[in-house]
């Protein structure tokens, strides 16, 4: 796994975080983020836009959010929860998104590990299992809040992962 | 906004071995791991067998009652948790033949002073979910091999195995 290319929202926040251009000399991709949400409540949805666009994405989630555990099925983007400005200040949530096979021009298998922050009770931390339906290879991912802007300090980073050639693997 | 490109990239996870199955096998081992890293990391990605299942692996070729899990799932409709024994390390429960990805993190699997312990999560958004699996082999031999097999029979062509190391 080799570190890519990392972003760092600046004064003023965001509205998205975009690695374009990303080289197609991997096998996986992982991108780990740490943010926090300008809107005014306690969760945002964290979506993953491959290639900039919404859309053929289907995913199952488990969550909890310290009183409570649900499970559902979307059709969204979404990948994590960020906290929002209603949360203990300078907490930001975390996220590990896992992408397979991100060049293929198949289905994509992506897998989602995000919890937020909160000094309190009641912010969501999740696992989701998505499904890319989308037969295009990735070679921009843009993260952004369905409802929020990104924070200042808050960042993203890109990693590729390549896998080894054959040794002695055994098949039977 | 600040933004960092590593040229050249800096290398954290360590490609070990990967096969891609050029047709349908019921196990895959990777033999033979070196001793030199701290932990290992398994990707499977792929198309499930049908009949749906477990995949797990035994380490070691170990096939006694020595292996302990506690597990999380959303399904999409409903979500279970549970923990047991098995002659096995599981990590996921597919069902049916949709596309999942399984990502098992094995810690200190070179050390022989301890019980060895992964993190498995199993995606497969139109079968069984999101999965966290939590498992223990009770053994403190080092990890020198691991067998992959599935319960639900034969991995299907075309399904990848990557194992990775890394430093501490």
């Amino acid at each position: 796994m080799q570190a890519i290319e990392t972003v760092t929202v600046g004064s003023g926040g965001a509205a998205s975080i975009t690695f374009s251009s990303i080289p197609d000399t991997y096998t996986d991709l992982m991108i780990v983020v740490s943010s926090r949400s300008t809107v005014s409540g306690v969760n945002d949805a964290l979506d993953l836009l491959p290639n900039g666009a919404s859309g053929n994405n289907s995913l199952r989630y488990l969550r909890g959010d310290g009183s409570s555990v649900q499970s559902g099925s979307e059709t969204t983007n979404l990948v994590s929860y960020t906290p929002g400005a209603t949360t203990t200040s300078d907490t930001f949530g975390n996220a590990s998104i896992y992408i397979t096979n991100y060049t293929s021009t198949s289905s994509k298998s992506i897998s989602t590990d995000g919890v937020g922050e909160n000094n309190a009770t009641s912010v969501r931390s999740a696992i989701i299992a998505t499904l890319h339906s989308g037969t295009t290879a990735f070679t921009s991912l843009e993260l952004s809040l369905r409802n929020g802007n990104f924070v200042e300090h808050s960042t993203a980073t890109l990693y590729g992962i390549l896998a080894g050639s054959d040794g002695s693997t055994t098949v039977t | 906004m600040a933004q960092t490109v590593y040229d050249p990239p800096v290398s954290t996870y360590i490609p070990l071995q990967t096969i891609t199955l050029g047709a349908s096998a019921s196990s895959v081992t990777f033999a033979s791991i070196p001793q030199t890293y701290r932990d290992l990391v398994l990707v499977i990605n792929g198309a499930m067998p049908n009949s749906g299942g477990e995949p797990y692996a035994r380490l070691n070729s170990d096939s006694a009652s020595n292996y302990s899990a506690v597990r999380m799932t959303g399904q999409g409709s409903n979500y279970s948790a549970a923990a047991f024994t098995s002659n096995r390390l599981g990590f996921f429960f597919t069902y049916g033949s949709e596309l999942a990805n399984v990502i098992v993190s094995l810690m200190d699997y070179s050390a022989t002073d301890k019980h060895k312990t992964t993190l498995s999560r199993g995606s497969q958004a139109a079968g069984r979910g999101a999965a966290a699996w939590a498992s223990r082999w009770a053994n403190t031999d080092a990890v020198t091999s691991i067998a992959i097999s599935h319960e639900g029979g034969d991995y299907p062509s075309g399904v990848t195995f990557s194992l990775y190391a890394i430093e501490a």
